[in-house]
């Protein structure tokens, strides 16, 4: 037969249906009585089955159409003895190819995986054979042999490995409704593998279903035995439980134990681990800690964090597709869990202890205890206590999770503009279920498609996941580096992908205050992506350097990347989230050049298509609203400063995080915003607050000297001034431990101005002294601190009697005040203390001069409606220079305008809203 | 007046032609749209045709509401539909060299010999072709699995029948469309 004719293929079909159901033997008599009976017919068939096997042999069509369009060059070349002949996968390690033996000795079929990994130079590659060597001794019927480990001539490692074909354990078990005791028997033979293997010290390390195949006459096969070690290279990686789960969430890290999420030392106990979770699935048809809509970083938690729920209490009763619900094979849910029940959770529970030392010492161990549960003989695991399993304690290693979330997270969101972006809401009636049904399945969808990017994967993977090698908690510095060193040697990545991933790394490096690294880094990034023909990425590299390097003195430069970026990305909503990465990144720029409006205008943008783009990130909301607060306030916008702010504390405290360094900074912001205003008891409820919270992480060393030296002022403003001056010492205490020039220089100042007011007259002129030459040596003379020395000059001649220098003094301060480009913030109050002077030297009508342009220059800047003792004081000067004058009317209006302002921004008791008030009292009645 | 993707199934089913070249034209757009629209969103996404079914689905059964087919119905035609949209698309990249649409899974990124390649995959569609005029079913499978990446398990779980019955079935077509590749490559003698 040569042309297999329509009508021929559909007679030949029932045929065919039988015979492939057959085994060889089978099949050779069975053709041989057909042969007698109909010889054409069996030949054709013959013929036909044997193309079905070779077929089958070479895997034809198994690669789905990538294997046609792809390394087609590489079907037919050899690797090692072998020669490769279809493509059958591509995972997270490299591709997979089906392969036959060179010299045509007979041989069963080999899959031939060739790694990713790029092997470091000689010792690399011999490392890699030793390895291989090792691995290749390992031989158990039930483990998948590895045949060869080599590299060839390209420096392209392989591994050879017999070929198994058979179904995953877990979808065998179902689709051949197997008992909860055949689950066990079958479960022993895995136990027997992996003792086998840890008793030759090799360690799987990556222990789920897909590794673990049955065969069709009931034959489990592992695979993928310590593969994971072989991919160990000097600093002491190891591919983690991180990679693909085919066509699933490549990032999950489902049948991870809690060390390998940590950091921590990865042993045999780890496989234990996992074959606990293995045994979990088996039998009750769930997962112990996944849920399926959980992401990656919640996930983690969880593995780490919590105890999974009883063996019994888990037992599923949907059905998966196609296959029997495990309670229906049981006859029912609650025979299930009977059966469950006992000894057989309380030997799963012993597997999954998050503590390595608690699971089972060994896979016999394991095994034993299952076998004693088979025969009904009494178990050697204990139970768990009620304490325990209430208390819920595990090792709160939130720290490492943390970390292990922020490189994890940092990825994501370096990688959320280009993934999660939802659609625009276009059509009317969707409800608003619907709407938020419709955004998860795309933030699934999204973070599928995430997981696809399979160079972030592998970069994920193997920067979470090792074995410390001194047994050493991993610092975050210790994760960039080597996340960079493997960016470094994955030549072969897209150099989109390279370039998102240095932009990732870089960013973690600013996020850790390691700028030169964040610069050198994030360089690269703009380099590889300047030859990419992706335009969103050249500008999210842009922006990225942009960020870093304005802070570096290279503004001009900065401000440069910027601009052209924000002009080259399109104006799309898909793009929007770049569009936001670069306008924040402009926002930062612009602070460090001073240009406050552009920097407003910039985050305003940001927050807005945020906004619009419905994608919801509560963290990056609370940052631009951080962000804007504090260009507001830079731009001394402080009522819209303050609104912000109050904004983005509340969201930093839904976010759960109102205890960190972040609020802490917050609201120390927030607070000089206030001030700034005229607020001083509201700021000092904020700098408490601030204070509060920094210290109580790390004791008093942790709070920041500015911080303590804003409270003294806003004390000092309260007319508090014994408190004052106690955070004032505290503050240059905490200041010269740090060395903290500037603050250094703040606190003196404001002790010397305390000490001037509680009548240490000669104690604050020694600390004007000291403060002076300090100042001279880090300032130019313009500067404006050196108004306000001149100011407290006047005012302690004028304590001490002396109103020439005084006015001398005063002269001083005003003229520098005048010419410096922060007139509106100081010269008010320097002028209102010179009003003082002036009526002490019955200069009455310059006093009401000054303080009338005082009061003037106050109003223009504040903001309406609200109560400033700013205003009030300059107010109080007013009515006091009109009352000296004899215009008692004036000064009454003055003086209730005064308390007005004065009562509730500095409270009743203080002594300028009293005497407001009294010389209001005085002044009545004319 | 515009009739739904679900009104053209129906009649597709109903065997009546020019609706089912209708619902293929409309397919088509859907499924090419929907991919144009997911690699839009930035650098080298990897897509696959699985999600793409999955979410072509999704899209249209919103649209159409009520008494939109099943899933696996809409499969059995958008899976003949996706291998058009397959061959195509490698047909358009041979000739654009590099940066086409899409990278169908993840292929390695020195795809640099894809001569030839295409004509293969047009031959196989061909054969299916041929078979499909044959045994439906049969045809189907190959689609779902081989361009669309289903697994058996899926394809099983969208006929009702067992995996097995999914794995002899594939190992069939295989057979019949080897023949029909190789004696495409030879002239064919006379029966």
């Amino acid at each position: 037969m040569v042309r297999l004719g329509g009508e021929r293929w559909l007679a030949l079909g029932p045929y065919l249906d039988t015979a492939m159901d057959m085994s060889l033997d089978e099949r050779a008599a069975w053709l041989a009585t057909l042969q007698a009976g109909d010889p054409l017919l069996a030949a054709d068939l013959e013929t036909l089955l044997e193309e079905h096997d070779l077929l089958r042999d070479e895997g034809f069509l198994e690669g789905g159409p990538a294997a046609t369009l792809g390394p087609a060059s590489l079907e037919g070349t050899s690797v090692g003895h072998y020669t490769l002949t279809a493509l059958i996968g591509q995972g997270g390690m490299g591709a997979v190819w089906l392969g036959r033996r060179n010299d045509g000795r007979f041989d069963a079929r080999v899959a031939v995986k060739l790694l990713n990994i790029a092997l470091v130079g000689r010792t690399g590659e011999e490392r890699f054979r030793r390895e291989g060597a090792i691995l290749a001794r390992l031989t158990h019927p039930h483990i998948a042999h590895l045949m060869d480990a080599g590299v060839v001539s390209s420096q392209q490692p392989y591994l050879v490995l017999e070929y198994v074909e058979g179904e995953t354990i877990d979808r065998y078990c179902d689709n051949h409704a197997l008992d909860t005791e055949s689950r066990v028997r079958l479960f022993l033979d895995v136990l027997d593998a992996v003792a086998h293997a840890h008793a030759n010290l090799v360690v799987h390390r990556d222990l789920k279903p897909s590794n673990v195949l049955v065969s069709a006459d009931g034959q489990v096969k592992l695979l993928d035995f310590g593969i994971a070690k072989l991919l160990t290279d000097d600093a002491g990686i190891a591919e983690s439980t991180m990679l693909t789960r085919d066509g699933g969430w490549a990032l999950t890290p489902e049948f991870a134990a809690p060390e390998q999420i940590t950091g921590g030392q990865v042993t045999t106990a780890t496989d234990i681990y996992s074959l606990g979770v293995l045994l979990y699935l088996l039998l009750s048809g769930a997962h112990p800690t996944a849920d399926h809509l959980r992401s990656p970083a919640d996930l983690m938690r969880a593995i780490v964090e919590t105890e999974p729920p009883r063996l019994s209490d888990a037992v599923v009763t949907r059905v998966r597709a196609g296959s029997p619900a495990p309670a229906d094979r049981a006859g029912s849910a609650d025979k299930l869990r009977r059966a469950l029940r006992g000894d057989l959770e309380t030997i799963v529970a012993k597997a999954l202890k998050k503590h390595p030392l608690e699971r089972y010492s060994s896979a016999s161990a394991f095994g034993d205890d299952l076998r004693r549960y088979l025969d009904r003989q009494p178990i050697s695991a204990r139970p768990d206590t009620v304490a325990y399993r209430t208390a819920r304690f595990v090792q709160r290693n939130r720290a490492a999770v943390a970390l292990a979330a922020l490189v994890l997270l940092s990825l994501l969101a370096g990688l959320a503009g280009t993934i999660t972006q939802t659609r625009r809401a276009t059509r009317q009636a969707a409800l608003a279920v619907a709407e938020r049904a419709r955004a998860d399945r795309q933030r699934d969808f999204a973070m599928r498609q995430l997981s696809r990017a399979e160079a972030i994967n592998d970069l994920n993977s193997f920067v979470l996941s090792d074995a410390a090698p001194s047994g050493r908690a991993f610092t975050v510095g210790d994760l960039l580096a080597r996340a960079e060193r493997i960016v470094a040697r994955q030549h072969a990545e897209a150099g989109e992908n390279r370039a998102e991933m240095l932009i990732a790394i870089g960013r973690q490096y600013q996020a850790q205050d390691q700028e030169r690294e964040a610069r050198r880094l994030l360089g690269t990034a703009y380099q590889v992506a300047s030859t990419v023909s992706d335009r969103v990425v050249r500008a999210k590299a842009a922006c990225a350097l942009a960020g870093a390097i304005a802070g570096a003195g290279e503004f001009q430069r900065a401000e440069t990347l910027i601009r052209t970026s924000l002009a080259d990305l399109p104006d799309e909503p898909q793009v929007a989230l770049h569009r936001v990465f670069c306008l924040l990144r402009g926002s930062e720029v612009a602070r460090e050049g001073g240009e406050y409006s552009s920097r407003i205008q910039r985050v305003q943008e940001a927050r807005r298509l945020l906004a619009e783009s419905g994608f919801a990130s509560p963290v990056l909301e609370m940052r631009t609203a951080m962000d804007l607060a504090e260009s507001y306030r830079m731009a001394g916008r402080n009522r819209d400063a303050s609104h912000a702010f109050e904004e983005a504390t509340a969201r930093l405290t839904a976010l759960g995080r109102s205890e960190t360094e972040t609020a802490g900074t917050l609201l120390n912001n927030w607070g000089l915003a206030v001030y700034a205003l005229g607020q001083p008891l509201e700021a000092d409820r904020l700098f408490r607050r601030a204070i509060a919270i920094s210290s109580a992480d790390t004791a008093e060393r942790g709070v920041s000297p500015m911080l303590l030296n804003n409270l003294a002022r806003t004390l000092r403003e309260l007319s508090r001034l014994d408190e004052a001056k106690a955070y004032a010492e505290r503050a240059y205490d905490a200041a010269m431990r740090a060395g903290n020039e500037n603050v250094i220089n703040q606190s003196l100042m404001m002790r010397a101005t305390i000490y001037r007011q509680l009548g240490d007259v000669k104690r604050a002129q020694n600390m004007l002294s000291e403060l002076e030459p300090r100042w001279r040596r880090m300032m130019p003379a313009g500067n404006m601190a050196f108004a306000s020395l001149a100011s407290e000059q006047a005012v302690l001649a004028q304590t001490a009697g002396d109103l020439r220098a005084a006015t001398a003094a005063s002269d001083r301060a005003i003229a520098i005040a005048e010419a410096s480009p922060q007139r509106i913030d100081y010269l008010p109050a320097i002028l209102l203390r010179r009003s003082n002077i002036d009526l002490q030297s019955d200069r009455l009508q310059d006093a009401r001069l000054r303080a009338e342009t005082a009061l003037r220059m106050e109003r223009d800047a504040g903001e309406a409606g609200v109560f400033s003792s700013r205003i009030g004081r300059a107010h109080l000067a007013l009515g006091r220079a009109l009352q000296a004058e004899g215009r008692i009317g004036d000064a009454h209006a003055a003086f209730r305008s005064a308390a007005e302002h004065l009562a509730p921004s500095l409270g009743a008791d203080h002594p300028d809203t009293r005497e407001a008030r009294r010389r209001a009292a005085e002044t009545a009645g004319s | 007046m515009d009739p739904t993707i679900a009104s053209l199934i129906a009649s597709a089913d109903r065997d009546d032609r020019s609706a089912a070249a209708a619902l293929f034209a409309a397919l088509y757009s859907e499924l090419h749209t929907m991919a144009k629209r997911q690699l839009d969103r930035g650098p080298s996404i990897t897509l696959s045709a699985t999600t793409l079914l999955h979410e072509t689905y999704l899209d249209i059964s919103r649209r159409d509401q009520a008494n939109f087919p099943d899933r696996p119905r809409f499969m059995a035609y958008a899976a003949r539909v996706m291998r058009s949209v397959i061959i195509d698309y490698v047909r358009n990249r041979r000739a654009q060299k590099r940066g086409g649409l899409f990278e169908l899974t993840s292929i390695g990124t020195d795809v640099a010999d894809t001569i030839g390649d295409d004509r293969e995959l047009g031959r196989i569609s061909d054969a299916l072709d041929e078979l499909a005029s044959l045994q439906p079913p049969l045809a189907q499978i190959v689609d779902l699995k081989f361009f669309c990446g289903f697994s058996f398990g899926e394809i099983a779980a969208m006929r009702g029948v067992s995996e097995r019955t999914i794995q002899r079935q594939w190992e069939k077509a295989r057979i019949f469309l080897h023949r029909a590749l190789r004696d495409e490559k030879q002239p064919s003698f006379p029966e």
